[in-house]
């Protein structure tokens, strides 16, 4: 008994190792790519390692005096700060935003009862499933009319009021768990949205933490509609500087050491948020509500 | 775990007094999803009403349109390329969706039994934190046929060298490969999710019953977890039949247009050919095929059964 | 400081400005090298004519016609931007740019300068809607501490002959830097075709227009796209096609001295050629900086002669005006500017790509040798016996889409390249 356990155990964890490294390869891949002289790029691209390295590409691609002179392919330095401030202002604005109205809305769905309600809901999934690609120019007129063109508010605008996938993924929570706490918050005469403040909300603070982390890599990574809305430069995101960074011209390479330095770079603060906000989000939760 | 939305309060007296508590419940109802309904309304409803429009006419993006009726869509009954992109497309779901969605649910619950820590949720989810674009184009140069690090990692275990996206028979499964790669971490902690929320006492109990691993896997887990996975494999799928950005950057539809998947052939209607109502006429052929799918899924599930309360 | 911040805090300038409004021109372009140049050019405008202000926004090629497609439908799109041949037909049928004919006459604008050719690119019926900025050329790059080592020399290389049957003095010298993993030569007894080390030709996957990988030669055999610009047909079931891209399709997959087409992957030729993997390939004028700087001991060679003589496709940008524009006064301005020798001399000088102005190309040249890097290879091309235009018809981008898949079919060895090509060229044809 014990050494079937032990046994399951090991293969567990040689199973779990074996996905860390597949996880971890391509992104070491892109990091060794980071530390490669532009001269070296392809001729070392079949090897885990270097025979010769440096960090000069990270501070070129962004403009700083380097020992590494920027490829002939390479574009214009990449206004870091700028794009990191626009993309962490971007980012805090959409998925605050997400996590409170998607929240709203999946615990009405799930708990409250009005006429209509399932099929808004299904309306909702079936947002989904229509190709953003016929949805893009109409909403591009809209925040024109409404004059948000290369604002914020422009740039949240179509997914910070209503992302169907966070309404669909809290609604599956919401419903999943009993709501006999809740029926007796609404006995001691709380109202509907104390009952969500303060006793359904807190109980799902594994899910609301994972959604936000979620959530959040993907506005950080955002690329077409910040784009299309916001090209000025003090609104541009950083997936947007990469992307031009990225493709300088209609044939050719791209600056491959340069642009896997600004990627590296760029990924830096959604690291930190994963492994210190995603600590800090589950604690905060914890403390908050069940008053 | 029949979540039934079903919150009358147990202390309605009268019959006038439960109608009024009604009527009040359903006003706060309307409350809590109005900002939800505005956004529906106004970015997605409202653009799809145009979309169905546009359908209806020959628009090119630059000249007016001229409404064409069904024009549209009696060409897209005989066009052969759309329905291959069609199968394509569903190709890609299927060798996709299985495999992301069960090594999802093995590393959520090898993470759930084994490895609780931050960390490791932060290896899992590293190849999200990468956007589809740079992930394809480190896989470009991973994957490529003559000096990429795969072809030589194969010749070291003496398997000869791959064409991978240069092959029209690897393109797809390459395309499928690299999404599974970016998405199975997200799919895992969507499961992860799940997984916590079930009450532990209950394994608890059945270890003590003698229940073996799998045993409680399948008479615990999994149908406690059916509403996560209602939601993974349905949103998934979704995402799947959508897939675009991979091949954008890797395959452009190619080598002789074996990945040109749905998405990319209306891509290329749209804005390479100015086909636009063409273009929007597969784009609504393709929603009405999605909601299908999706309602084929929620049958097959039973996903509505706790779902609707 | 003080004011500064108070300014910033009020929104009012600290310069005074002339009573006047200035006229804010939006230009857009792809290429990131040459933004800087443009913003040089730009400041010099702005010095001649301080009522109007130019804003240059760079968007990568990947982005850029989504971009400017989206903006032109909302009515936001930028006053000038540069404009790719491929993009021509179709916005000058929907009348989305201005036909600057009427400009030029009343401007009595110059355009004799031009090499010859490049404005014919970019007029319809009279019209003229764009002026040329650049022009391109191919010419073969070859590694020249590998042809050392296949005991050739640039010499070898100045005169090569081509025919789509043996392949001439190109094929032989293909043949000879081609070395297998025992260092056996490609034209040597013992070459083993599996176990290539270094491959004397790497191209591109085969694109429909085929400027670096094939047009060069077919159109050596006397082949032409199209009998005339704006035609309806295209001859790409000609006899003679079909023959050179078998000769290419044999090089990979018959001799080896050529990756087969699923051995080149998506990054294309100058990757094997950094990474040692490709002696030879042909390049286009606008990757020079880069080869050179990559890779230092790459050397230009003129294309091979074939039947017909030594061909290149000669290409170029142009800057056109949106008609939607606002301010198309200030517009036509920026655009003659652009074309001036003012700023082409500024491009010039630069040296990233050769300027449309011909009494300007010698400064470009001049600069490339200043780096070290003969370009004669493509200059001596740039003549309007030895190029041929990229062909302009309606319809360029459904051509595109048939003709890769079948270009695809062709190099895979999935059957024979007269039949696919006459069945695309017939399903081409069909659209017009």
């Amino acid at each position: 008994m014990l050494r079937t356990m032990t046994l399951n155990k090991a293969i567990g964890y040689a199973v779990l190792a074996m996905i860390c490294i597949a996880s971890l390869l391509p992104i070491w891949m892109a990091f060794k790519t980071a530390i490669t002289f532009p001269s070296d790029v392809f001729a070392s691209a079949d090897r885990l390692w270097l025979d010769r390295l440096t960090f000069g590409n990270f501070p070129r691609v962004l403009g700083l005096p380097s020992s590494v002179e920027p490829p002939a392919n390479s574009g214009q330095p990449i206004n870091f700060m700028i794009a990191l401030r626009n993309s962490v202002i971007y980012t805090g604005l959409l998925v605050t935003g997400q996590l409170f109205f998607s929240s709203l809305a999946a615990y009405a769905f799930a708990r409250l009862r009005f006429p209509g309600r399932d099929t808004l809901f299904y309306m909702i999934i079936a947002a989904t499933m229509i190709p953003s690609i016929v949805l893009f120019i109409p909403n591009f007129v809209l925040v024109r009319q409404l004059g948000l063109l290369n604002t914020f508010a422009g740039m949240v605008a179509p997914s910070i009021l209503m992302l169907p996938f966070a309404v669909f993924f809290l609604r599956q929570f919401f419903l999943t768990t009993p709501k006999e706490l809740e029926e007796a918050a609404r006995l001691d005469g709380l109202n509907w949205f104390q009952v969500y403040w303060h006793i359904a909300l807190p109980l799902q603070r594994g899910p609301m933490a994972t959604l936000a982390i979620l959530l959040s890599i993907q506005a950080w990574n955002d690329f077409f509609w910040p784009f299309l809305v916001g090209q000025g430069e003090s609104v541009q995101v950083m997936a947007v500087a990469l992307a031009n960074f990225q493709s300088q011209a209609g044939q050719g390479q791209p600056d491959w050491t340069g642009l896997m330095a600004a990627v590296m770079l760029s990924i830096i603060p959604v690291l930190f948020l994963l492994i210190f906000f995603g600590r800090r989000i589950v604690e905060s939760l914890q403390t908050s509500g069940m008053k | 775990m029949s979540g039934r939305a079903d919150s009358s309060p147990r202390n309605a007296k009268t019959p006038t007094r439960r109608s009024a508590l009604r009527r009040k419940e359903a006003v706060v109802g309307y409350l809590f999803i109005l900002p939800a309904l505005i956004g529906l309304v106004l970015f997605y409803v409202l653009p799809t009403i145009r979309a169905a429009q546009i359908s209806m006419t020959n628009w090119n993006l630059m000249r007016p349109a001229k409404w064409v009726a069904l024009e549209n869509y009696t060409k897209l009954w005989g066009d052969g390329q759309f329905w291959d992109s069609m199968w394509i497309t569903l190709l890609y779901v299927l060798y996709n969706i299985p495999v992301q969605t069960a090594l999802g649910l093995l590393i959520a619950v090898l993470a759930d039994r084994l490895a609780k820590s931050v960390t490791f949720r932060a290896v899992i989810i590293a190849p999200y934190l990468i956007s589809n674009v740079v992930a394809g184009l480190v896989w470009l140069l991973m994957l490529d046929p003559l000096i990429g690090i795969t072809n030589s990692f194969l010749s070291m275990i003496g398997i000869g060298q791959q064409a991978f996206l240069s092959s029209p028979d690897q393109a797809l499964v390459s395309v499928a490969a690299i999404s599974i790669w970016r998405h199975v971490g997200f799919t895992a902690l969507l499961f992860y999710a799940g997984l916590q929320s079930i009450p532990k006492d209950l394994y608890e109990a059945a270890r003590l019953d003698g229940a073996s691993e799998f045993a409680m896997f399948r008479l615990i887990t999994m149908p406690l977890l059916r509403p996560v996975l209602v939601f993974v494999l349905v949103t998934s799928v979704v995402g799947s039949f959508q897939v675009f950005d991979v091949i954008a950057v890797t395959t452009q539809g190619g080598p002789a247009g074996s990945t040109r998947a749905v998405l990319w052939y209306i891509y290329e209607n749209a804005f390479k050919f100015s086909r636009m109502g063409y273009a929007s006429a597969m784009s609504m052929v393709l929603f009405v095929i999605l909601i299908l799918v999706t309602l084929l899924q929620m049958k097959l599930l039973r996903g509505d059964q706790s779902d609707l309360g | 400081m003080k004011l500064t911040m108070l300014a910033l805090l009020t929104g009012t300038a600290l310069v005074p400005v002339a009573a006047s409004a200035q006229d804010t021109v939006q230009y857009w372009m792809w290429d990131g090298q040459q933004a800087p140049v443009y913003q040089q050019c730009a400041a010099a405008f702005e010095a001649v004519n301080p009522d109007i202000r130019i804003e240059i926004t760079q968007n990568g090629w990947d982005q850029y016609w989504t971009a400017l497609t989206t903006a032109m439908i909302s009515g936001d799109a930028p006053d000038v931007f540069v404009n790719h041949v491929t993009r021509l037909p179709e916005m000058s049928a929907n009348q989305v740019i201005t036909d600057l004919a009427p400009l030029i006459a009343e401007a009595s604008y110059d355009t004799s300068g031009y090499l010859p050719g490049l404005l014919d690119n970019w007029s319809r019926d009279g019209a003229v809607y764009g002026l040329p900025k650049d022009w391109a050329t191919v010419a073969l790059g070859v590694d020249t501490e590998k042809l050392q080592a296949a005991g050739l020399s640039m010499e070898d290389l100045a005169d090569l002959s081509w025919n789509p049957e043996d392949g001439g003095s190109f094929q032989q010298v293909i043949a000879r830097l081609t070395v297998d993993s025992n260092g056996v030569h490609g034209d040597q007894d013992g070459f083993d075709g599996n176990s290539v080390e270094t491959f004397g030709l790497v191209i591109n996957p085969l694109s429909p227009g085929g400027e670096t990988e094939w047009s060069y030669l077919a159109a050596s055999t006397g082949w032409q796209f199209i009998d005339a610009p704006w035609a309806t047909e295209y001859r790409f079931d000609d006899p003679r096609l079909a023959a050179t891209l078998g000769w290419l399709r044999d090089l990979g997959r018959k001799h080896h001295f050529m990756p087969m087409q699923e051995q080149t992957g998506k990054l294309g030729a100058e990757t094997l050629m950094f990474s040692d993997k490709g002696a030879m390939t042909v390049v286009g004028s606008w990757l020079i900086g880069q080869y050179n700087q990559t890779k230092p001991s790459i050397a230009f060679a003129p294309v091979p002669a074939g039947p017909k003589g030594r061909k290149s496709m000669f290409n170029g940008l142009a800057d056109s005006i949106w008609t939607g524009s606002d301010v198309p006064d200030a517009s036509w301005k920026w655009v003659q500017f652009l074309g001036s020798d003012e700023c082409q001399s500024i491009v010039a000088e630069a040296g990233v790509v050769f300027p449309a102005q011909a009494d300007q190309v010698d400064k470009t040249v001049a600069a490339y040798e200043a780096r070290g890097i003969d370009v004669s290879a493509f200059t001596a091309v740039a003549t309007p016996e030895t190029t041929f235009a990229f062909p302009i018809t309606d319809y360029g981008n459904e051509i595109d889409a048939i003709i890769r898949a079948a270009f695809d079919r062709v190099m895979l060895g999935d059957g024979d390249p007269a039949e696919i090509l006459q069945q695309a060229n017939d399903e081409v044809n069909s659209l017009f």
